[in-house]
């Protein structure tokens, strides 16, 4: 395939061009409460080339013919030269690399029959269903794929690589009377078939936690302590402040160039940030990015201080700053984008544990878990799985309803205590942005404290 | 073609099959802060098979097609996959629909528009142009976005039933960002139609942006209280969202739609009415029939506030033991699930043009906000589809809002939070606009709801 590939870009007339071609295979099981809702196989095959013409934009193509290939790297040359673009476009420089990166599949999810999947996710399933007679309902999902990757491009980059995914999913509804709430599990990892075996005990503990939030109380709406657990912290961070690293967002937008400059004070010296596509076996982490770049672990806030951003080779150029392998495409059929890999919050040496973090609450909320989260530009509003109060420095009655909603710069700012246990977040699920949904991240974060918050169980009622 | 690949499942699945065959051709050319940045183009080829075999049901989907048909090569392992899979599926009774009897022609509906078909990329790269140069103002920056699609599909099934038709797509997008400080403000509006847009259509959204973005620049402080709010054409989405859950029929299959036993009762404002049409001309997601081969036809969910029905594809119409809606949807991968095609939401006394993008030239509020005294206007809402959707209560940030005083919108509210249950606001609806347009495939005007609760963070 790569000297099919080669043998096409040498007819490329374009300054620059590169070639994407995946050949994803893929299953599917969803069981909806004990009915197995569908099982299938799929088989996603496709190519992707971009070219760069001087003075030109870029010109793109996609297709899923393979036939196509050598047609389509003429048309991407065709686009660019029609799309005049003044300053002219430049990439930063990346050193050419040729690697044939297979990566650890873990037990190869193709050498399971579909059968052996469904008795795997059936199992629980059942486990959800079991907890409870009040467990009305269930949505239980696994997904995994392998996924075949070429990669070259004019300037000698030749890249080969197999990359797993496998992810698990659970929800599970109880309901009594007209009171409906819900426990959500999720596991996505970049390896295979042996890393999602005895999961159960994840399960039964959603299902379970769902049946007590029958009885608890909506939290009371006002200003809190909030502490957010590792797995609420990393989502809050990736949220609230990774997308605004993302160089795409500032390069070219004066405003948000100022209002992103480095050097700016973010936080408190305890808040250190990063996003680490080089990270040992994680979902968001490659070898490179798709672009051909070398991933990396990328500072972004050190001791408080704005220090770093997420760079494509096109923004990395125009900003003057160093390409950082954060060019990712969710699959052929879309151009690479800046995107986050594996984006945490550091834990503080010395930061201690949670107990540390309670100690010195009088009256607050320990917010746990995501079952959601948006944000608009500065202003975000997540949806806690669930709460517990803080009474006097020590965990008391489960909440739910636990809503955060605030300004990212006050909130990030109040951040004045992080723990020392820091954690990966496996999750399934993934980062969407401009139409490109879902690609595999991961987030991390120890316990984080935030010293005033809205806590909104009852925003909106007046 | 695709009714090859039924046939030679139909040998081999006691059941019978269907499948879906569908490519489409996108363009498109894109202005990134301000310039002209890229263009591209798509290619896609895919089918989707189903089987019923030994009574169970099992699905497969492919895009190693080759070209123009699914050869033998492609289709014998596609065959085997839906096959494993229909080991593994749910007995069903799943019958696929025979062709009309006595024989009858599909409905008819305009889908295929040669002007977008042939607009060339100079054509597309023109219309960013002018709308990018309508849009820049100072201290903002624009993007832009233009996309062309042409498609083909066709259905078939072991029944005899077969269809196939080819469509246009055009879309136009236009944000503008204004950074100031810490304040980020962005203001949006698309065109989205399957012919190319009139230059009344790239006029209204011009309008559109350039309307709210001047009420915007002038932060005020938000009000509190239970008070009267309207919500814009594209804010209504939190109001939208549960009642189209709720009249899927996959939602009364799982129990878990508040309108299940409501068929024939007065649940909504006595003026509003709700319908599914795949028959609009010039609409997206307009379609003769629907991806299982169901002739399509206009629906009426809900009349005069009363209940009508649910959408079924034909698997949910099957475990309900009634009949297909034509709401049948398919992708390349994964099987048929019941969509909507185009929702248009009238009311009594309603003049709509359904098939311009928009009913009349635009007015921020669709003439509702005359005698409000204090109030909001919303435009955008934050975590619209999170939580608990179907039971109707919301609770959301605004994303963007504007403050109405004494009947005039008197500039943009930043911290503010509104909340209500849907179902209790649409029992009463304070006032149906004047200004419905198209916000995707959704046809609605301005609503206005009284008591709703806006609160301050």
């Amino acid at each position: 395939m790569i000297d099919r590939l080669t043998a096409a870009l040498a007819r490329s007339r374009a300054a620059y061009t590169e070639i994407r071609v995946e050949r994803t295979w893929s299953t599917a099981v969803t069981f909806r409460g004990r009915r197995l809702e569908s099982a299938t196989a799929s088989e996603d095959q496709g190519g992707f080339v971009r070219a760069l013409h001087a003075g030109g934009g870029w010109g793109v193509a996609s297709f899923t013919s393979l036939d196509r290939l050598e047609a389509m790297v003429a048309r991407a040359g065709e686009l660019s030269r029609a799309v005049p673009v003044d300053p002219p476009i430049r990439l930063a420089d990346v050193p050419p690399h040729q690697a044939d990166a297979l990566l650890d599949l873990d037990g190869d999810v193709r050498g399971q029959p579909i059968a052996e999947k469904k008795r795997l996710l059936e199992a629980y399933n059942g486990v959800m269903l079991g907890v409870s007679d009040r467990i009305v309902d269930t949505l239980a999902v696994y997904r995994d794929e392998v996924s075949e990757y070429w990669y070259v491009n004019s300037q000698g980059t030749r890249l080969h690589e197999l990359r797993p995914e496998v992810t698990l999913s659970g929800t599970a509804v109880a309901r009594r009377d007209g009171t409906i709430e819900k426990g959500l599990e999720s596991i996505g990892l970049r390896r295979g078939w042996n890393s999602v075996q005895d999961k159960a005990a994840g399960f039964r503990e959603v299902a379970e936690r769902a049946v007590q939030l029958l009885d608890a109380p909506m939290v009371k709406g006002g200003t809190y302590p909030v502490i957010l657990d590792p797995e609420l912290a990393g989502v809050f961070i990736h949220e609230a402040f990774g997308h605004l690293s993302e160089a795409d967002f500032v390069y070219e937008n004066p405003q948000a160039r100022e209002m992103m400059t480095l050097g700016r004070r973010f936080g408190k010296p305890v808040l250190n940030v990063g996003d680490n596509g080089a990270a040992s076996g994680l979902r968001g982490t490659l070898p490179f990015d798709d672009e051909g770049t070398p991933t990396q672990d990328t500072a972004l806030i050190e001791d408080g201080i704005l220090v770093g951003r997420l760079h494509s080779r096109e923004t990395a150029a125009a900003m003057g700053e160093r390409p950082t392998g954060n060019a990712r495409a969710i699959s052929f059929r879309h151009p690479p984008i800046v995107r986050m890999t594996n984006t945490y919050i550091a834990g503080a040496p010395g930061g201690g544990s949670f107990e540390d973090l309670i100690g010195d609450v009088k009256l607050g909320v320990y917010a746990c878990g995501a079952f959601g989260g948006q944000t608009m530009l500065e202003n975000f509003s997540f949806t806690a799985a669930y709460g517990r109060m803080i009474r006097d420095g020590r965990v008391a009655e489960l909440v739910k309803d636990v809503v955060l909603a605030g300004n990212l710069f006050q909130t990030l700012d109040r951040i004045d205590h992080i723990g020392a246990d820091f954690r990966w977040n496996q999750m399934g699920g993934g980062c969407g942005k401009a139409g490109q949904y879902p690609l595999p991240v991961t987030e991390g974060a120890p316990h984080v404290r935030i010293e005033e918050a809205l806590v909104g169980g009852e925003v909106g009622k007046a | 073609m695709i009714a090859r690949l039924v046939d030679l499942a139909r040998r081999r699945a006691d059941g019978g099959a269907d499948g879906l065959w569908r490519r489409f051709e996108r363009t498109t050319v894109a202005f990134e802060w301000g310039r002209l940045k890229s263009a591209g183009t798509t290619e896609e080829a895919g089918a989707n098979l189903r089987v019923r075999h030994r009574g169970r049901v099992g699905v497969a989907g492919t895009t190693a097609v080759g070209g123009d048909d699914v050869g033998a090569q492609h289709a014998a392992p596609l065959l085997e996959r839906a096959l494993a899979s229909a080991e593994l599926g749910e007995a069903l009774d799943l019958e696929f629909p025979g062709p009309p009897s006595p024989p009858a022609t599909l409905p008819t509906v305009t889908t295929f528009f040669d002007r977008a078909a042939n607009a060339s990329l100079v054509d597309l790269i023109g219309i960013g142009r002018s709308l990018l140069a309508r849009l820049e103002r100072e201290g903002c920056r624009v993007n832009v976005a233009i996309e062309r699609e042409v498609t083909a599909t066709r259905v078939a099934n072991s029944a005899g039933a077969a269809g196939e038709y080819r469509g246009t797509g055009f879309g136009v997008s236009a944000d503008v960002w204004r950074i100031a400080g810490d304040d980020v403000l962005v203001v949006s509006d698309a065109f989205e139609g399957a012919d190319l847009p009139s230059n009344e259509a790239l006029a209204a959204l011009i309008a559109s942006i350039n309307a709210r973005l001047d009420h915007a620049l002038r932060v005020v402080a938000a009000p509190e209280g239970a008070l009267p709010v309207v919500f814009t054409p594209a804010g209504l989405s939190a109001l939208m969202l549960p009642v189209t859950q709720a009249l899927s029929g996959k939602a009364v299959l799982q129990g878990i739609s508040p309108l299940e036993a409501k068929v024939g009762e007065q649940v909504f404002d006595p003026r509003f009415s709700l319908t599914d049409d795949p028959l609009r001309g010039g609409r997206i997601a307009s379609r003769p029939l629907d991806d299982e081969c169901v002739p399509s036809r206009t629906l009426a969910l809900v009349e005069g506030g009363v209940v009508q029905r649910f959408i079924y594809d034909l698997e949910t119409a099957a475990r309900a033991k009634t009949r297909s809606t034509g709401n049948g949807q398919r992708g390349i991968f994964g099987k048929p699930v019941p969509g909507y095609t185009n929702i248009v939401l009238n009311h009594v006394g309603a003049v709509n043009d359904v098939g311009a993008q928009h009913a009349a030239p635009l007015q921020l509020g669709g003439g509702l906000l005359g005698d409000i005294r204090d109030g909001l206007l919303v435009d955008e809402l934050i975590g619209v589809g999170q939580g608990n959707v179907t039971g109707g209560a919301f609770s959301h940030p605004v994303g963007l809002a504007y403050r109405i005083e004494r009947g005039v919108i008197t500039g943009r509210v930043k911290d503010a939070a509104v909340a209500g249950n849907a179902y209790e606001l649409w029992k009463q609806v304070g006032g149906f606009g004047d200004d419905a347009r198209w916000t995707g495939s959704r046809w609605a005007p301005s609503v206005r709801f009284e008591g709703v609760s806006v609160a301050r963070r």
